[in-house]
């Protein structure tokens, strides 16, 4: 079982984000899908939690499309 | 037999839930006294018992003079009318679709399910005109599948839709996300007396004795008052009432004649009757009667102001109310209160008074208070009414101390204004649904007047979904009360046999709640309804019994009562045929009599229960159905009527003229869960309690729609079975919808050794093929609001922020901050990001937990409002168990084993038709314990397996006749198996044949939720008390497990010293300390400054002097000899000190005994 990380100082591997000059977008790609109509959206940094169709106001997140991979033993 | 699998209906009616009803009717009537209590709150003819109960509160006077000697205006407040809305969002919500707030979204986003309460509250200003306005009472939690929820009536498919189970039952509340009950209590049954001898009775004062009579009379709101009549020993009688908590005695005969017009001779008639030959009787009713000459009161309104005058205070009664009035509102709230009329209350107190001296001259026994007979149920709904009946009058009594503050501060009150009023109702506290919420989260009552009750706490339960064994039988638990818990003896948790048919005999936790939390028979219900009597008293006339007024009274006659009110007398042989006969009407349905009538019949006996006829038809009596033989027709029974039945327990044994009734099947005394435990008959009875105990805490199938629960943890069973053994009552409950199991063959073999001691050995093979696979789903909440104060501006977003941060977070969180769906996390990985604005930087929440785990779903939930952006959120985690070595399982039949081995297929005993066990258990596990029922469902099960049929394995449907053993034995056979389920095997690692035959079959087995994984406990070093420097206890702080007493004693019986000082010492609190040699103290050592050119050393500064007082004295000192501390004192001596081991708390200790001014002092040797 590995320790819990401390919080030192790490260089960072990649030019930090911000550096980059990269405008935050708006829209982070995420998908998001109702718990109610099962509509599916994507949602802003600061948009309220309410489903754009119906209103319902639980919303999961999507299985992600990235590649999830573990060592199956 | 005829048990089916059902396994295609079962999985197209998975595919298409049915849109008309539930295929369990079985399952809705398990609930339905929950259910029946709520609806019955808003239900009902005189609309609902919320609408009687404030009509029962009644008007509260307000007068708005300072003045004393002036009455100034009168306002009458009052609350006319109570409703409870359905759960709906919030009126200022724009953006939902539907208004409806459904359950699912309440679980999921951890709120309250709840409904507005409006109270329509009228008043009237100098008794003018009423006024009224409806005041919005906060959100009050609603039952699910209630009148007041929006599931209620709904289809399998329309709740599945809505994300529930297909057979959703309700009964239960929604708070704070969490399922909440209210259990169901046992309490005195109501209405009527029951005589008691008590030795705690006599400790209320001088001449009191240990007899008295006590009735809990009921409200038709369903809240109640109990009355008391205590025998004194100079033959008077007193009666007894407790009003908001505390306790008053009055004398009898002052409240039979503050109710009617009377005098003593009515009275002596009313309690004697026409037998005078008793002296004993005639000598107490002379003291009884004489005594009361000195109140010398005489009239009934001479004796209501004398009462009333008493009470005043006590009811908090108005000056503009007469003493008279007061005494009346002291009979109405107080003196039998089931009972309207004052008449009818008169005839039963000189009922109860007669009861009481027949008690004390033992010709009738004490009733037992702990028998079913003398009990009834008081129902989660009820209880809900009576405190939102209690808040309501609360509500009131707070109107009328504000206004009363307004009066005397100075405040211009004008009732008149309606500005006025409502700025009266804004400044009371009017969220009564707070306080409903705060009684189901917490179960405690708050209460002025206790309500009748007698605890505080403990009220609700957390309806748990381990598994549905579990949850279903929360809505059949009742409970004692907690009072009982404390307890030292024991009678209260006995068995006794009234409870037949209505609470299980099996299913009661062993351990401290044993015989206290009893759950109800299957076939039992209780009733939420009164049924409709009033056909009865016409019923009766025409049966020939005689009307109140006769001249009648004492055991000697058949009083013939009707919830609690005399209707009628009739001699003992006259009462036993018109029981008979009120029994076949109400069969036959005739007479507009209702089926569910009580009809309890005493006989006279010597020194037995008072006899009488005791008619019952209110609400929550338990009661069940038999079989009545003269018309083959459903009688329903009551515990008060069944003891002086003859019902036969089967039709073979029934003997003509004897019995009446026989029950429809002996299974109907068991519960739900002692029901399913196959062949129970063949077990030892306590192997079948402990079942009932496992079947709950197995690792099953909680529900269906887990996607949408978000519990704090949840066990899931991944390959659930259906039993092949099973009893009928398992599909007529729809269990196979949350399977509990697996099928497994199990050979019963003392084979490697491994299987000593309730081990079993699972074959490695089985397991991964996935034995008795599962997983626990574990859910944290995320709440950046939790820090923020309400106002303030949020500080705190989910996601990640411009800083910067390690890349590596990116492998499991997402660009939006949240972990991606799928990921596998260990201990420390961050689970989200979010952005602090105050530091500016990123911060993750990490994984605290040593299982690797991975994340199942991820809810953002929107708050009340929901016009903010993202502050809460629920993660779930998938932790996979496979079963491991250490865990626990367990068959049917109370025989649990750990899993101490998984042995290689390869090595396994084999039989002659290739079959291999997957579970091997110890013949050692049969003989003490005599679970016969195993072996039998061992051997149906092969039978079945073989045969591809399922067994019914309900008990009692064998007999010595009828053997099971020959049954499935003929069924092997024809298989081409042993008669007896023996088989020859062979050794798997030499496979030679074993020298004797093993017994093998199929056993349904359980896994169960005690897993090593959360169990096991292990340190070298690690965090230690501060205070004594022994290592803490408990496994989550990574504690270490006590060596106690009892090993210590075992060590010292070994003589390993050596092992008890690692234990003990060395591995504990091991502290090597300065100690002086010469004053044998531990505390007084001190390290000394170190000079140049010198050391530190440890000095004594007991035994040092201060180096100005010895160079006053004018001694030489040598300056090597001087020392100094840290305060640049200087010292002399104090050097013979030396270092010892001892444990650290030995210093605690010393400086504890210190603090007392007790010295320790150590001879330290070798010198």
């Amino acid at each position: 079982m590995s320790s819990p990380q401390k919080e030192a100082f790490s260089a960072p591997t990649s030019i930090s984000h911000a550096a980059q000059g990269q405008a935050p977008s708006k829209n982070l790609g995420v998908r998001y899908n109702c718990a109610q109509c099962g509509a599916s959206f994507t949602l802003g940094k600061t948009d309220s939690i309410r489903c754009k169709e119906c209103g319902h106001r639980v919303i999961y997140k999507a299985r992600t499309k990235k590649m999830v991979q573990f060592e199956a033993r | 037999m005829g048990a089916k699998f059902r396994t295609l209906e079962r999985e197209q009616r998975f595919q298409n839930p049915p849109t008309d009803q539930s295929v369990y009717p079985l399952l809705r009537d398990a609930v339905s006294p929950h259910i029946g209590s709520f609806n019955a709150l808003t239900d009902g003819p005189d609309g609902g018992l919320l609408n009687l109960a404030v009509k029962d509160i009644g008007v509260k006077t307000i007068f708005d003079s300072g003045d004393e000697n002036r009455l100034g205006n009168k306002l009458k407040i009052r609350v006319d009318a109570v409703q409870l809305a359905r759960p709906a969002v919030a009126p200022n919500d724009k953006l939902s679709v539907s208004r409806r707030t459904f359950p699912s979204e309440c679980r999921e986003r951890m709120v309250t399910y709840r409904g507005k309460l409006m109270m329509k509250v009228a008043w009237t200003v100098n008794d003018g005109e009423e006024v009224s306005e409806v005041r919005d009472g906060g959100l009050v939690p609603i039952m699910l599948q209630s009148n007041r929820c929006h599931l209620e009536k709904m289809s399998p498919k329309e709740l599945v839709d809505l994300r529930e189970e297909s057979d959703e039952l309700g009964g239960y509340f929604i708070v704070n996300g969490i399922e909440k009950l209210v259990r169901m209590l046992i309490v005195q049954r109501r209405n009527h007396p029951m005589a008691l001898i008590r030795p705690s009775f006599g400790n209320r004062g001088n001449l009191y004795t240990k007899f008295g009579v006590q009735i809990r009379c009921v409200r038709p709101d369903q809240t109640s008052q109990t009355n008391v009549l205590h025998y004194l020993s100079n033959g008077d009688v007193t009666f007894r009432f407790s009003y908001r908590k505390s306790e008053y005695l009055v004398p009898v005969v002052m409240i039979l004649k503050a109710l009617v017009e009377t005098n003593d001779r009515a009275i002596f008639d009313g309690i004697i009757g026409s037998d005078t030959s008793s002296s004993f009787l005639t000598d107490r009713l002379e003291l009884l009667l004489r005594n009361y000459k000195a109140y010398n009161l005489n009239s009934k309104n001479e004796t209501l102001a004398y009462l009333g005058d008493k009470f005043r205070v006590a009811f908090g009664a108005t000056i503009d109310v007469s003493d008279i009035d007061v005494g009346k509102e002291v009979l109405n709230r107080i003196v039998l209160v089931h009972l309207p009329d004052n008449a009818d209350k008169f005839r039963m107190l000189l009922f109860m008074i007669r009861k009481l001296y027949t008690l004390v001259a033992g010709d009738c026994a004490p009733d037992n208070p702990d028998a079913t007979q003398h009990q009834e149920v008081l129902l989660g709904g009820f209880l809900y009414g009576m405190i939102i009946k209690e808040k309501i009058e609360e509500y009131l009594q707070n109107i009328k101390t504000q206004i009363n503050s307004d009066v005397s501060r100075g405040v211009t009150v004008n009732f008149n204004d309606r500005r006025y009023m409502s700025k009266v109702f804004q400044k009371v506290n009017e969220n009564i649904g707070q306080k409903l919420q705060y009684f189901l989260s917490t179960g405690n009552l708050v209460s002025q007047s206790g309500l009748d009750l007698q605890q505080v706490s403990g009220y609700t339960v957390v309806a748990e979904k381990i598994n549905f064994h579990r949850f279903i039988s929360h809505f059949r638990m009742v409970h004692r009360g907690s009072f009982f818990t404390e307890m030292k003896t024991t009678t209260v948790r006995k068995l006794l046999p009234e409870s037949w048919g209505f609470l299980c005999p099996v299913h009661t936790p062993d351990g401290s709640p044993c015989g206290l939390l009893n759950h109800l028979a299957h076939k039992c219900q209780i009733a939420v309804k009164a049924s409709d009597v009033s056909g009865v008293p016409a019923a009766l006339a025409q049966l020939g019994v005689s009307p109140v007024d006769t001249f009648a009274a004492g055991p000697k006659m058949c009083c013939v009562q009707l919830d609690g009110k005399i209707i009628g007398w009739t001699t003992h042989e006259q009462g036993k045929l018109v029981a008979d006969a009120l029994r076949l009407w109400k069969i036959e349905g005739k007479h507009n009599l209702p089926r569910d009538l009580e009809v309890g019949y005493v006989p006279p006996s010597s020194k037995g229960q008072y006899p009488g006829l005791f008619l019952f038809g209110g609400h929550a009596r338990m009661m069940r159905p038999t079989k009545y033989l003269p018309l083959d027709k459903e009688d329903i029974l009551g515990p008060f009527e069944q003891v002086y039945m003859n019902i036969a327990v089967t039709p073979a044994e029934i003997v003509k003229g004897v019995h009446t009734h026989v029950e429809y099947s002996p299974t109907n005394i068991l519960s739900i869960l002692a029901n399913l435990t196959p062949f129970s008959d063949f077990n030892q009875s306590p192997r079948n309690m402990y079942q009932c105990q496992m079947g709950k805490q197995t690792m099953g199938t909680p529900g269906v729609g887990l996607k949408h629960r978000s519990d704090n943890k949840l066990y899931r069973l991944q390959t659930g079975q259906t039993p092949i053994v099973k009893a009928n009552l398992y599909d007529d409950y729809g269990m196979d919808n949350f399977p509990n199991g697996t099928n497994a063959v199990v050979a019963v073999i003392s084979y490697t050794g491994y299987d000593m001691d309730d081990a079993m050995i699972i074959n490695k093979s089985a397991d991964e093929r996935g034995f008795g696979y599962g997983t626990v789903y574990k859910v944290e909440k995320v709440d950046l609001g939790q820090s923020r104060k309400r106002g303030d501006p949020i500080t705190q977003h989910f996601g990640l922020g411009d800083d910067e941060w390690p890349a590596e977070w990116k492998e499991k969180l997402d660009d939006d901050g949240l972990p991606l769906i799928g990921v596998k996390v260990e201990e420390g990985d961050p689970i989200c990001a979010f952005y602090d604005e105050t530091s500016g930087r990123t911060k993750v929440k990490t994984y605290h937990s040593s299982e690797p785990a991975y994340i199942e779903e991820v809810k953002l939930l929107g708050d009340e409002a929901a016009d903010q952006e993202c502050q809460q959120l629920t993660i779930k985690f998938r932790v996979s168990r496979t079963p491991l070595i250490g865990d626990k399982f367990s068959s049917r039949h109370g025989q649990k084993g750990v899993c101490s081995r998984k042995w290689p297929t390869i090595d396994m005993p084999f039989s002659e038709s290739g079959i291999q066990p997957d579970v091997i258990i110890n013949p050692h596990a049969f003989p003490s314990r005599m679970t016969i029922g195993m072996f039998v469902e061992s051997l149906a099960g092969k039978a079945g397996s073989l045969h591809g049929l399922s067994y019914d394995a309900t008990p009692w449907s064998f007999s010595e006749s009828d053997t099971p053993a020959d049954f499935f034995g003929e069924q092997l056979r024809a298989a081409g198996y042993n008669y007896h389920g023996n088989e020859p095997m062979y050794s798997g690692a030499t496979g030679e044949e074993l020298r004797v035959d093993i017994y093998i079959g199929v056993v349904y087995y359980q896994r169960l939720r005690h897993m090593v994984n959360d169990k096991f406990q292990v340190r070298s070093t690690g965090p230690v008390n501060s205070l004594t420097m022994q290592p803490v206890k408990g496994r989550k702080r990574n504690g270490g497990i006590r060596v106690g007493e009892m090993e210590r004693d075992a060590l010292i019986g070994h003589g390993t010293s050596y092992l008890l000082q690692d234990r003990l010492l060395n591995s504990s609190d091991y502290a090597q300390t300065p100690i002086c040699r010469s004053c044998g103290s531990l505390l007084n050592t001190q390290k000394s400054v170190p000079r140049i050119g010198s050391l530190a050393s440890i000095r004594c500064r007991g035994c040092s002097e201060k180096l100005e007082v010895i160079t006053k004295k004018g001694v030489y000192v040598n300056e090597a000899d001087i020392w100094e501390d840290g305060h640049g004192v200087k010292f002399v001596g104090g050097d013979d000190t030396t270092t010892v081991a001892i444990p650290f708390v030995l210093k605690y200790l010393n400086s504890e005994l210190a603090a007392m001014g007790i010295k320790m002092r150590y001879n330290v040797e070798p010198k």
